[in-house]
């Protein structure tokens, strides 16, 4: 299930991102995303905020959360299912 | 060479003119309030585009608003100047948005009708709008538009400056107009920029802008154009400078390198040591970011910064025209000697201490700062001098 | 002022290729952007941003610093009428599409019009001055008259150039035409301007704007007596109009080339055509023009209330 979620995650953010030079298999589930590792830049972080609301309904209001949730592929899906689990 | 600044026009959210908006920052009543259309706090003006239009006496037009907000202020602005065969003259405006009231019209409601027309495209273009204004004040020759985001009417006013000094013209009308537009309101909010609440310039707790609308000119002469109309002189355009950023595409850099530079060379220009400032009408948006790299910028270029404030508490951030309306407010502190306040401050930002002023009160000015920066790391920096 | 290096991407093969204006053949309905591969210019993560004219333009740009071995201008000067277009469009579409959901911020951000001097600036980490005008036809001329004010005003080497990308949904230039048949395209000319004089180097006379133009012909009379030129003087005029070719001055001289036929129809075509000017003079190659081509004139009176004038010379004197 994770699994899927982070895949699913690969291709909305190469999607939504225009990395077209990437392919899912290409980002490393722990990889930074952002500085050394994907590079993505301020304005990548704010389309990756409207990605989580638009496709996973969780929303992220502060930049404290922001900083650690959208750190790598791990921890989008992380903060996804635990976002998920509280708003049961 | 010497450029006069012999004419001031102005509408915003607190006034319909010069010296409605003098009373408004004498008064300290801001222009701002949650609008109704847009669910976010702005600085609207209380003119409809038919009531500017019946001002005007327009009728069945296709005006933008950007059009219809900068008749009045270049109106006020031209008073009673005429055509002269003896100097050349111009007009240079500013916007970002252009017509873009008139095409949002446009692609959110006629599209989607069965025969939609382009009529309302047709005044999209930015220079578009600004052919309109001189087709009313009866100027042909070099009319321009500039468009650099938030520093444009200041670049319109420099430019204006730069092209009578070239003696390429002797009088020219520059400023800008911008409309309040979807397109930024949403834009803004997209950012997470947008203060859902009052914007506090310079304040700890500053959460960021609120968007304003308006338009102001000023009308620049030299000495001959000084001759042929008779004008007298407010002030003087003592020094400009533009500079690059080249940081980020929205973000200013930490150093604020593009203001640092502006301000120096436009006080270079100017023929000024700093300490010779004796007030500063700074950009201020109430962004986390600008309002830190501007006080940056400012403590590198004074060491002990003069009195200074924004004024946006008061109009909210007009974008283009916000340059040209905080130049008509320099303009106002010298020929009132006045500093003028900042509002909405409480706590001074934990990097730098500094304090904005809070009262209007009067003082000796001989020199103003003023200080537009936009999207694209484009830095200005105009200075006003006593004549 | 003098041209050091000139660069146009356009719907002719005009990309590093001097020469080309012996070569040029009137657009067809088959004719297409002919840019280079942008990936030798523009760096994958930044690219991926842009749209038609940010690339033209940042290409041009570095091609002709490239040329001239000037690494940092003192001034980054644009000219371009509806900017970008294609992210303004996208933005719109996207608030539509958001309702009252999140909205994706980034054509926002990338929509202004100096968006294109921005990013030259950004690209380069230069520091220095950076401006952008609209005013429609006349865009590209009031950035060249800008460049000429500060070349006199000790900046050395200035990096000016006009550009617009044609997107069909809200690009209003139809409306404003005479000609409906109008083909509409996309084009970038980027220029290293000095002051500094290299021997066989063409010279900007002098530039002309000229909004609500009341009579053409005199215009062009009084701009050419104010740099010492008489008609005679003026080889070949290099033109676009809206309407038919009797409606030229009757002033300007017998020889007389459309450029629309080889541009298309933006805003800032008049660039291209600066561009066709220079290397006519830096090449003399077209036959058609004969061996003399020594002064030419741009006459841009794309939107007929408007009118650009452009002078460029070969001669030393």
């Amino acid at each position: 299930m994770i699994q899927d979620l982070k895949y699913q995650l690969k291709q909305q953010i190469i999607e939504e991102l225009k990395l077209e030079d990437l392919k899912p298999e290409d980002i490393k589930d722990d990889a930074p995303l952002f500085g050394d590792g994907l590079g993505l830049d301020s304005i990548d972080a704010l389309e990756l905020v409207v990605l989580l609301e638009k496709y996973h309904g969780v929303k992220i209001t502060d930049e404290e959360t922001g900083k650690k949730a959208l750190a790598s592929i791990d921890t989008m899906a992380q903060f996804i299912m635990e976002e998920k689990a509280r708003q049961q | 060479m010497k450029i006069f600044v012999t004419g001031i026009g102005a509408i915003t959210a607190i006034g319909g003119n010069v010296v409605e908006n003098l009373n408004s920052l004498r008064s300290l009543r801001t222009g701002l309030h949650k609008s109704s259309e847009y669910n976010l706090i702005t600085g609207e003006v209380s003119l409809t585009n038919d009531q500017l239009s019946e001002c005007f006496h327009l009728h069945d037009q296709n005006y933008s608003r950007t059009t219809l907000l900068s008749l009045p202020a270049a109106r006020e602005a031209w008073g009673n100047n005429v055509r002269d065969s003896r100097i050349r003259t111009g007009l240079i405006s500013s916007t970002s948005v252009g017509g873009m009231d008139r095409t949002e019209k446009y692609y959110f409601h006629d599209r989607r009708t069965n025969s939609p027309s382009h009529y309302h495209l047709m005044v999209h273009d930015n220079g578009t709008t600004t052919e309109l204004l001189a087709e009313e004040l009866g100027i042909t020759g070099y009319i321009s538009t500039i468009s650099t985001a938030c520093s444009s009417g200041a670049n319109s006013i420099m430019q204006a400056a730069r092209l009578v000094e070239a003696g390429r013209l002797d009088r020219v009308i520059a400023g800008g107009s911008e409309p309040l537009a979807l397109f930024d309101t949403k834009g803004f909010a997209s950012l997470n920029i947008y203060d859902p609440g009052f914007c506090k310039p310079f304040d700890e707790n500053r959460k960021g802008l609120n968007l304003g609308e308006g338009a102001a000119f000023l009308v620049l002469e030299n000495e001959k154009s000084l001759s042929a109309t008779g004008n007298q002189p407010i002030c003087v355009l003592s020094g400009w400078n533009n500079a690059s950023d080249a940081f980020h595409q929205t973000a200013s850099s930490p150093d604020g390198r593009g203001a640092y530079l502006a301000m120096i060379h436009a006080l270079e220009k100017a023929g000024l040591s700093a300490t010779e400032i004796d007030y500063v009408n700074a950009h201020g948006t109430g962004t986390v970011n600008n309002d830190l790299s501007e006080s940056m910028a400012l403590q590198k270029v004074f060491g002990k910064v003069p009195p200074f404030s924004s004024t946006k508490g008061f109009t909210g951030h007009t974008l283009a025209a916000a340059g040209a309306i905080e130049a008509v407010y320099c303009v106002l502190s010298i020929s009132n000697q006045s500093i003028l306040p900042n509002i909405n401050f409480e706590t001074s930002m934990h990097e730098t201490g500094l304090q904005p002023e809070k009262e209007f009160r009067p003082a000796s000015i001989q020199h103003v700062l003023s200080n537009s920066f936009g999207f694209g790391g484009n830095c200005t920096s105009l200075v006003f001098s006593k004549s | 002022m003098f041209i050091k290096a000139a660069s146009t991407i356009s719907y002719q093969r005009t990309f590093r290729n001097p020469g080309f204006s012996a070569t040029l053949k009137p657009l067809t309905t088959q004719s297409e952007l002919l840019a280079p591969d942008y990936s030798g210019f523009i760096a994958a993560m930044d690219r991926r941003r842009m749209t038609d004219i940010q690339k033209m333009s940042i290409t041009c740009a570095m091609d002709c610093l490239d040329q001239s071995g000037i690494k940092q201008p003192d001034a980054i000067i644009v000219g371009t009428s509806m900017g970008c277009s294609v992210n303004i469009k996208t933005f719109l579409d996207k608030i539509l599409e958001a309702g009252e959901g999140p909205l994706s911020p980034t054509s926002f951000i990338v929509s202004t019009h100096n968006t294109v001097a921005g990013q030259i600036a950004l690209l380069l980490k230069n520091h220095g001055y950076n401006m952008t005008y609209t005013q429609n036809t006349l865009s590209f001329e009031q950035a060249l008259i800008d460049a000429m004010i500060s070349c006199d005003d000790s900046m050395k080497n200035v990096l000016v150039g006009g550009a617009d990308e044609e997107e069909n949904a809200i690009y209003n230039m139809h409306g404003r035409l005479g000609d409906k048949r109008a083909q509409l395209t996309s084009g970038a000319s980027f220029f290293l301007v000095s002051n500094q004089k290299e021997p066989g180097a063409v010279r900007i006379v002098d530039v002309g704007s000229f909004g609500w133009v009341e009579d053409n012909g005199h215009t062009v009379n009084q701009f050419l007596q104010a740099n010492n030129t008489t008609i005679d003087e003026v080889d070949l005029t290099l033109f676009a109009i809206d309407g038919k070719q009797n409606e030229l001055p009757n002033l300007l001289p017998g020889k007389l080339i459309d450029y629309q036929q080889f541009a298309g129809t933006y805003y800032t075509s008049s660039a291209f055509a600066m561009h066709y000017a220079f290397d006519i003079l830096l090449t003399q190659l077209h036959s058609n023009h004969g061996d003399h081509v020594k002064t030419i004139l741009v006459y841009n009176n794309l939107l007929p209330e408007n009118l650009g004038l452009i002078l460029l010379t070969s001669k030393t004197d």
